[in-house]
């Protein structure tokens, strides 16, 4: 139980760090940065214990994304900033990638060493984990605006 | 209403705006619409997002409906004042991802709500935009220690941290440095890819850390086209398919370009002989 607290603390601790970086890529406003780092940190917490508890990782990430863009709504009409402004940057720690990566780099293996059976299964497995994680994490950020306020602006 | 004195405003205040609308007043108010869109557009904020800014800001106006048609690269928008319509087109001039800006038109746009402002206000305020830009370096900085944290997150110990946040330091000033030079955002990914992963096998090559590999591949996540992928998700969820292929699209072609740039500098790493 401890272990697993501390795994969480140093996952979210990272990854409230990592959505930081990207906030400021993004140029986020400084008023919403603060709450950018703790929505990121406390999704991929969240996630973290769903993978932990054996779900598989695109309805983790799905059920990570909707609590996030929940989580926004109220914040969102408090300070009024849309809130991909926040939630983009704080759903990229959970970005796939690695997975991405791997299937691009993989796909020019293919071609350039020629075909085989391995190197097209990591290429599939590798690809399909990225689509459906990606899918899932939008989605999940889809779901407030699109089932709780059906045509109605957020802020 | 406040009273302008400037020339330029008079048709605007020539009569009330909640009782009529002349044709000058509404192509007036038009431009200024036009103009929030295609801010919302160059600065990568969600098609439905752009939707409603711009009908909202047209009720606020006073007109009876604002229609808006986007295109991946335009936006076509006609507002419509009793039998009165006006159609104009904006071509998009990509800037990049700024938030910033999105809130400022966000806010902007609420104002006008709130009738604080009237359209000559707005439109001075969309034309002089001010939105604090953060310090380049120290954005650099933070992108690095972000891939560091990703290299911690798959499990590279703190040398693997340390090599990693110097990798994507070098690379992000270079993806910076390019930008600045208004290239191609492709060949800006490219190379960014290219001198990450070569200035990575080095380490790799060395053998530092538990996982040198991580290194590598950590350092290029920087890269990950996030925006443009959620954005193309959300933006087919909510209708607007043709737009939301167009950028996934766009993001596929930029993991295109970083993959190329992974590979080709993995190559040469090979070919010289220390990878």
């Amino acid at each position: 139980m401890r272990e697993l607290l501390l795994i969480l603390v140093d996952d979210a601790v990272f990854a409230g760090i990592a959505a930081f970086g990207f906030a400021l890529l993004f140029n986020v406003p400084r008023q919403a940065l603060l709450a950018c780092v703790l929505f990121a940190a406390s999704a991929h917490a969240v996630r973290t214990i769903l993978l932990h508890v054996n779900v598989p990782i695109e309805w983790a990430s799905f059920i990570a994304a909707t609590l996030l863009g929940l989580a926004t709504v109220p914040w969102s009409r408090k300070v009024v900033i849309p809130r991909p402004v926040v939630t983009v940057a704080a759903i990229i720690p959970m970005i796939p990638g690695v997975y991405a990566y791997k299937t691009m780099t993989g796909l020019m293996t293919l071609h350039h060493q020629g075909y085989s059976v391995e190197l097209q299964q990591q290429v599939v497995e590798n690809g399909l984990l990225t689509i459906f994680i990606l899918i899932g994490l939008s989605f999940g950020l889809a779901i407030a605006p699109v089932l709780v306020y059906r045509n109605k602006p957020i802020v | 209403m406040i009273k302008q004195s400037s020339n330029q405003s008079d048709d605007l205040n020539e009569t009330p705006l909640i009782s009529g609308i002349s044709h000058a007043q509404q192509a007036a108010i038009t431009r200024v619409i036009a103009r929030a869109g295609q801010l919302l557009q160059a600065y990568n904020a969600e098609s439905r997002l752009i939707e409603q800014t711009t009908e909202r800001l047209g009720i606020a106006f006073g007109l009876d409906s604002v229609e808006i048609a986007l295109t991946s690269k335009a936006i076509i928008l006609t507002t419509r004042f009793g039998d009165n319509c006006i159609t104009t087109t904006r071509t998009m001039k990509a800037h990049g991802i700024d938030m910033g800006i999105v809130c400022e038109v966000q806010r902007i746009c609420i104002l006008a709500e709130k009738k604080i402002y009237d359209v000559q206000q707005i439109k001075q305020r969309l034309d002089n935009l001010d939105v604090p830009k953060h310090n380049a370096v120290v954005v650099a900085c933070f992108v690095a220690l972000s891939c560091a944290c990703f290299s911690h997150l798959f499990g590279g110990d703190s040398i693997i941290f340390i090599c990693t946040w110097f990798t994507s330091f070098i690379a992000m000033r270079i993806r910076q440095w390019l930008t600045q030079l208004h290239h191609n955002l492709l060949t800006v990914f490219f190379i960014t890819a290219f001198t990450a992963t070569f200035i990575g096998s080095f380490a790799s090559a060395l053998g530092w850390g538990n996982e040198p590999e991580l290194i590598m591949v950590t350092s290029v996540l920087q890269l990950v086209p996030g925006f443009p992928l959620i954005n193309a998700v959300s933006d087919m969820v909510k209708g607007h398919v043709t737009i939301g292929m167009a950028r996934w699209m766009t993001a596929t072609l930029l993991t295109l370009a970083s993959a190329l740039g992974v590979v080709l500098a993995v190559q040469l790493a090979q070919q010289g002989g220390w990878l």
